[in-house]
């Protein structure tokens, strides 16, 4: 009996490694419950191990040959600098969500957080006077490296400038000579110039014997030993971590929500102090506007946001929102008007010019028109009803407000729904249009009518269709959704790729490399949920046929 | 008075024209007669693409009618209804309802006023009938192919029509789940009292289900051909049947007439009427004149 149960956990779970698409895993499975171990070792060997290796192959080429290519903004980062900049980007959002802590910290939980912020900051410059030191003793006997390495060049370098310059002289002094001695007709004409290019040619060759030698000094000036960059960067780690904390503290003690409001209202309470003992009335009314002002500026304080730096982590959220929004919007249009398609051809007549022509047009031209036609609805985003809802109605939770949706938001959105069209619609109409003619020859014997019958047989029997048709609206969305983005910079994935490309600082080439994966492995998730769903609808495992 | 107060379908001067590409339509069926009475059950036999599914096609009322009526009930059919129902040679079944599904299906439509606990009943009564009690949950994939024809006949049978179509239903079956499905419908028409038109090419089950064997003359332009009175007592009973003699003659004489007769009246009746013949019955005729015809009646196709 318990034999019999392990058996059906195990197809129990085959299945749902099948459905879920990673049948990758499924010898790993069978090998576990020991079912054919050679032939799953077989299997785990040539379709698991060998993939593993061929992949870990290709990064270490990219971590060989990238380093070699110098590009404008750096070298092609390697993969261990590409992982530096994910963990920068994750500390990066967690000093924003310490920052953010600090601001709205209250009470006693305030002083809790500047007595745990000032221990890590003393902590922290004991670390940075540390690494500094050990940066400056690496800097010092790297130094000596690079003296050794440098000094027979340089020496070489300054003998032969020596030589050369001597050597110059003597021609030109000689060139002098032989110019007097023409004019004194004691020389030719031949032999004067014949010398005159021998000093030239002599200048040309020994200028870039010098130039060969100054290129490898700069060379070596410019790639200190990895030491030295080394203990650098941990120095200026350090220091950030430092700066950090300091401008943690500074908002706990000055910055701070709490803080600011008790100062504008102890500054009411004065005012109003002052406004019993007022003898004017010119004075009574300045007090008397001091407290309503200070009082509303501290209800306003109260509410007051701390404004969070965009992190990599909020811009994939946005990006997934807008996606989603598109998306759904997609679907809300696609799939009723392919189901109307595909029951009528009439309705298909009529539909398939437009759908010819707009399908092939790019996703760029579609968020320029949005733009134009959708940002005529918002003249003035700041007070649109819309964004006031979605960015502060108390209606809705934190983590809509937390998007804030821009019209950028909704132009990209939309461009999103566009693209994200046309295989969803064509893919419904198409399984609409297929069904089984006997499904339909049941539905007229049992008399059904239209809506049963699309209910109940015409949408089941074409689902596996326009799912199939919803994955690729999905992928392509998620594909226009990075360019909508980067172009109309709306907050998300696209528009950080874009604007590490536009800064240019020594990390935005391995930020942009690091923000090509995180697309991809979104990518390939939201692909896999929708094969998953796919395969969820679809029946035809063996079953119609008799 | 009484002969005609019996007759429960009435089909004449039936035809069925399929519209040619180049212009002259096509007939398949022509002048097609049958009366059928009231708990009757008539086998319709014919070689295969002789038109013999067109006929219950349109009795079913999924096939147009191109001359012709067909009455039943006292009443001239258009389109389908609730009055025939049909078992299809696949029994398309929708594979994302569960047995119980597929039979609510029709009876929710067919009984739109019955309580839920009424509808109930009658999807469980039909599913009980043909032997499906204990797999009402289970979906069609979970069922063999005879047992998803069990379902297919569940769901014919659960609108309690007065015609039962069978579109050689048995024709994607192995001959065991065949005789045993054989003796369902027998059981079924015996206790429902129902009419009931079968086609088939299998000349043993179309004498032994039924009480009038009609042969089709070849296609185009198919007719009836002969019409073989089947004299046995029902309920049938297989051994006894297919020791009698009598099977053995009618049988005989089945085989006889779609050996030749059927054969060579098609074939003249089509140069009698000076038309080329179709691509389709061309190859049909073809492949009827190549192969030995025995193998094409004994059913094991």
């Amino acid at each position: 009996m318990s034999q019999k149960g392990s058996d059906k956990f195990k197809y129990g779970l085959l299945k749902a490694i099948d459905v879920s698409g990673f049948k990758v895993f499924d010898p790993v499975v069978r090998l576990i419950f020991a079912e054919e171990p050679r032939k799953q070792i077989q299997d785990i060997a040539k379709y698991m191990l060998l993939p593993i290796i061929f992949c870990l192959v290709c990064f270490f080429m990219w971590d060989i040959i990238g380093p070699r290519h110098k590009t404008k903004s750096g070298e092609v980062p390697s993969p261990g600098k590409v992982l530096e900049a994910a963990k920068d980007a994750t500390r990066f959002k967690q000093r924003e969500g310490e920052k953010e802590a600090a601001f709205v910290a209250e009470g006693k939980d305030r002083e809790a957080l500047l007595a745990d912020s000032k221990k890590k900051l003393t902590e922290f410059e004991e670390k940075t006077a540390e690494l500094q030191e050990l940066s400056a003793a690496a800097a010092k006997s790297g130094q000596n490296k690079i003296d050794a390495s440098l000094n027979p060049i340089k020496e070489k370098y300054d003998t032969l400038k020596a030589k050369y310059k001597t050597a110059q002289t003597e021609r030109k002094e000689a060139i002098s000579t032989l110019a007097d001695q023409f004019a004194n007709k004691q020389a030719s004409k031949d032999e004067l110039i014949a010398a005159m290019e021998e000093d030239s040619l002599q200048k040309e060759s020994e200028k870039e014997e010098l130039k060969v030698l100054s290129q490898q000094l700069d060379d070596i000036r410019a790639n200190p030993p990895k030491e030295i960059k080394e203990a650098q960067l941990a120095a200026n780690k350090a220091a950030d971590e430092v700066q950090h904390y300091k401008k943690v503290i500074d908002i706990l003690t000055t910055g701070n929500r709490e803080v600011k409001k008790n100062a504008l209202l102890e500054k009411a309470e004065k005012a109003e102090a002052a406004l019993t003992v007022a003898t004017t009335g010119a004075e009574a009314q300045k007090q008397a506007k001091a407290v309503v002002s200070n009082k509303d500026k501290a209800g306003k304080a109260d509410e007051q946001k701390f404004p969070k730096a965009a992190t990599i982590y909020w811009q994939t959220y946005r990006s997934l929102a807008t996606v989603f929004v598109g998306f759904l919007i997609a679907v809300l249009v696609a799939v009723p008007v392919g189901i109307m398609c595909g029951l009528n051809r009439i309705v298909m007549a009529c539909l398939t010019p437009i759908i010819s022509i707009f399908r092939p047009v790019s996703p760029v031209v579609w968020l320029l028109i949005f733009q134009i036609i959708v940002g005529a609805f918002f003249p003035d985003p700041d007070k649109h009803w819309l964004f006031q809802t979605m960015n502060e109605s108390k209606l809705l939770p934190g983590f809509i407000h937390n998007l804030q949706v821009n019209p950028a938001m909704i132009f990209s959105a939309c461009t999103v729904a566009m693209c994200a069209l046309w295989p969803a619609l064509v893919n419904t109409a198409l399984g609409v249009s297929s069904i089984d003619k006997d499904h339909l020859n049941v539905a007229k014997v049992l008399r059904l009518g239209f809506w049963s019958r699309l209910f109940k047989i015409i949408i089941p029997a074409s689902l596996p269709l326009v799912f199939a048709g919803l994955r690729i609206s999905l992928g392509v969305g998620w594909m226009v959704l990075i360019a909508a983005e980067a172009l109309s910079s709306s907050d998300g994935l696209g528009k950080y790729v874009w604007d590490e490309y536009q800064n240019g600082s020594s990390q935005s080439f391995a930020n942009i490399i690091l923000a090509c994966f995180v697309v991809g492995i979104i990518g390939f998730f939201l692909d896999r949920i929708m094969i998953m769903l796919q395969k969820l609808v679809s029946f035809d495992d063996g079953s119609a046929t008799a | 008075m009484s002969d005609k107060a019996k007759r429960l379908v009435e089909i004449s001067h039936l035809v069925k024209e399929y519209p040619n590409p180049y212009g002259d339509d096509f007939r398949v069926v022509e002048d097609f007669n049958l009366n059928m009475k009231e708990g009757e059950f008539v086998s319709l036999i014919g070689h295969s693409g002789c038109g013999k599914s067109t006929v219950l096609t349109m009795l079913a009322g999924l096939n147009e009618i191109s001359d012709g009526g067909i009455i039943v009930g006292n009443k001239e059919i258009d389109g389908p209804g609730p009055d025939r129902s049909v078992v299809f040679q696949a029994p398309c079944l929708m594979p994302w309802m569960t047995a119980y599904g597929n039979v609510m299906l029709g009876v929710k439509n067919i009984y739109p006023h019955a309580s839920k606990a009424e509808k109930k009943q009658i999807v469980e009564h039909s599913l009980s009938v043909v032997g499906l009690a204990d797999s009402m949950k289970k979906y069609p994939r979970e069922l063999s192919g005879g047992m998803q024809q069990r379902v297919g006949i569940a769901r014919a049978i659960a609108l309690q029509p007065k015609v039962l179509l069978l579109d050689e239903p048995f024709g994607r079956l192995d001959s065991l789940t065949r005789m045993e499905l054989q003796d369902v419908i027998i059981d079924i028409l015996a206790r429902e009292k129902l009419t009931a038109m079968i086609v088939t090419h299998d000349v043993d089950e179309a004498v032994f289900m039924a009480d009038r064997c009609v042969m089709m003359s070849n296609g185009p332009l198919a007719g009836v051909g002969e019409i073989l009175e089947i004299d046995f007592p029902r309920p049938r009973d297989r051994e006894a049947i297919f020791s009698d003699p009598k099977f053995f003659e009618y049988r005989e004489h089945l085989i006889a007439f779609l050996e030749q007769r059927a054969h060579i009246k098609g074939a003249t009746r089509v140069f009698s009427n000076g038309q080329t013949m179709g691509y389709m019955d061309k190859e049909a005729i073809s492949e009827i004149e190549q192969n030995p015809t025995l193998t094409q009646l004994s059913g094991v196709a």
